[in-house]
């Protein structure tokens, strides 16, 4: 099966980006910019100011993704799959909401913070607002590979789970209680679609994994995230 | 496309500590379900969940360990290059837990990253490795990327390890949102009024059945069929009219190769929550038409045990399978009109070979599997 990248978008601490407005993608580092519903939604979106932080960035991602690659606008629902890595998930949100409870015994534990403390509520986000009916799952990876995501996309493709899948990776910065290093702050999602009769119009290349761990896009090797980003952008779209 | 069968099952429910114990005490129609005693529920709708009995802080100071040495205890050895899944949506909360109350905690076992590391110190498993998480489905769509990585050639076995506790902090959570019921739950029951929290553990080992016969492995069932699909409704309402669940279990069948009057049994998600239930019931109306598919739900007995459902229903469904049995929907009075003559306070029989499973979680996430009896070649 032929694989093909058709939307890239992200956020991290450089910038706000997407593969066809010919951004550079970085990590970067420092904090993460602020996520205005206007810059990121055409339409009204009220629930947005009221998501937690680790959703808001990863919904975010998600929708500069599927802007890129004309897959926002809907009609009926679709059949598109989300696989999101991630290292941190909910933690920032499950700190925010526990420390609700331990105040009070229980009393006042906070239900809106609750919904938001499973990593994959913000795919069900994502899914409401775009219409993606397709299997949808939050993934922690333990290979260390920091562009392991991308075999689980492929796989839900390959697997015939989905035609289309949106995948990427997604983590706030580390909560101050909770010092770890190595982590990257940022969301960065592709749009992956399985080919048919031939290359999706929207196509920034094709997209080969191998076993090593290492993807391509039109042959040209990225073994990190910003080596992706630069190829598919070299690739066209 | 290759046969998947599973060749190991392990399940630590509150009625056991073995897949066995927990389903003879099913059949009898015992319930789990007992006071809290871990933390204090003043404060919360409900006082009861489905713990494990005598379970103690492990490895690292979480309960989780403890469950999971308990869970791994049975298991026959596993192919070392065997995929490591890993379904739990909470991990090791009960340390965050602590950490919040002041008490010293590693902080890198927050992370899920840090279950897969203890999974494969005590299996020796070093295949590429992921935690699913998917809330309530998670477990489901392990062990159906399990099956399908299998099936694909991708591998030739892939070891499946589902588990969550009862913690105060999910059980919280779950009162805030008015979910919980105040007394025992009634999953399908006119009167239910919300769910009852469970803890457990399973582990199943999925294999080509070209590796198990290699290897002389008993084949407890077949794996024939597995999907998943979104609501794209509500974040934590299921939508009413079952529409993901459908597709879920519609492209289960795909894959199985079968339609739905192949379906003789299944073990519903039934939380005993008013709209999951409602949704579960039509949605299998709208599958199944007039014809009443015997259905159960084990979480009048054994409590919503969140990440871990799938796979401990998995693991019983191997069971059912066997016997030809479905054990009682333990809380049951009066069943909700649309699973009369379906579901039953008694254990029910039923013939054939192929049993469905189903989960459905936050996030509006459905996940089905198609389990079938083993068969002699």
């Amino acid at each position: 099966m032929r694989i093909y990248i058709t939307g890239i978008g992200w956020v991290t601490p450089s910038g706000i980006g997407r593969g066809r407005a010919r951004d550079r993608f970085s990590w970067g580092s420092g904090e993460l910019p602020a996520l205005s519903r206007r810059e990121l939604f055409s339409e009204p979106y009220p629930r947005f100011g009221r998501l937690d932080d680790f959703s808001r960035l990863g919904l975010s991602g998600i929708a500069l993704a599927l802007s890129d690659a004309g897959l926002d606008a809907w009609q009926e629902k679709r059949p598109i799959g989300i696989v999101a890595e991630t290292r941190l998930g909910c933690l920032a949100t499950d700190i925010a909401y526990f420390d609700t409870v331990v105040s009070d015994g229980g009393a006042l534990a906070s239900p809106n913070l609750f919904a938001y403390t499973l990593s994959n509520t913000f795919l069900g986000e994502a899914a409401i607002r775009f219409g993606l009916t397709g299997p949808a799952f939050v993934a922690n990876c333990d290979g260390g590979n920091d562009l392991g995501c991308l075999r689980l996309g492929i796989d839900s493709l390959r697997y015939g789970d989905c035609p289309v899948v949106v995948t990427g990776r997604c983590d706030l910065a580390p909560p101050s209680a909770i010092p770890i290093r190595d982590a990257s702050t940022g969301a960065i999602f592709l749009v992956l679609a399985a080919g048919g009769e031939g290359v999706p119009p929207e196509s920034y290349g094709e997209l080969r994994w191998d076993s090593s761990g290492f993807a391509t896009v039109d042959g040209a090797a990225a073994g990190t995230w910003e080596e992706l980003a630069a190829a598919c952008i070299a690739g066209g779209g | 496309m290759k046969d998947v069968v599973i060749c190991a099952a392990t399940a630590v429910t509150a009625l056991g500590d073995s897949l066995g114990e927990s389903w003879e005490r099913l059949l009898q129609g015992e319930c789990g379900i007992r006071p809290v005693e871990r933390f204090d529920t003043t404060g919360y709708v409900s006082k009861v969940a489905a713990c494990v009995p005598d379970l103690k802080p492990g490895r690292g100071g979480s309960r989780l360990a403890a469950l999971l040495e308990r869970t791994l205890d049975g298991l026959p050895a596993v192919p070392p290059e065997s995929l490591l899944l890993v379904a739990s949506t909470k991990g090791e909360i009960d340390l965050l837990e602590r950490g919040r109350r002041g008490l010293e905690i590693d902080p890198r076992r927050l992370l899920a990253e840090s279950v897969l590391g203890e999974i494969r110190r005590r299996t020796g498993v070093r295949g590429s490795g992921v935690n699913v998480n998917a809330a309530c489905a998670s477990a489901t769509l392990a062990l159906g990327r399990g099956a399908a990585a299998i099936a694909c050639g991708d591998a030739e076995a892939a070891l499946v390890v589902c588990a969550d506790l009862v913690s105060e902090f999910v059980f919280s959570g779950f009162s805030a949102l008015k979910a919980l019921s105040p007394g025992l739950c009634r999953p399908f029951d006119a009167g239910r009024d919300g769910l009852s929290l469970g803890e457990g553990g399973a582990a199943l080992l999925l294999m080509s059945r070209d590796r198990a016969e290699r290897e002389g492995r008993p084949v407890l069932c077949r794996l024939l069929g597995w999907g998943a699909a979104g609501d794209a409704h509500h974040i934590t309402a299921p939508a009413r009219d079952g529409c993901g669940l459908i597709l879920a279990v519609k492209r289960a069948l795909q894959v199985a190769g079968i339609d739905a009057q192949g379906v003789d049994g299944i073990s519903a998600h039934g939380t005993g929550t008013v709209f999951n239930d409602l949704m579960e019931l039509t949605a299998f109306r709208t599958l199944f038409g007039d014809r009443k598919v015997p259905l159960h739900s084990v979480k009048g007995a054994l409590g919503h045990t969140l990440g871990a459902a799938g796979g401990i229903e998995a693991a019983l469904a191997i069971r059912s399978l066997e016997s030809g049995l479905l054990p009682p929907t333990v809380g049951l009075r009066h069943p909700e009109p649309g699973g009369a003559g379906c579901v039953s306070a008694s254990v029910l029989t039923f013939s054939g070979g192929i049993l469905l499973s189903t989960n459905s979680g936050f996030g509006g996430i459905n996940g089905a599997l198609v389990l079938g009896r083993k068969e002699p070649r």
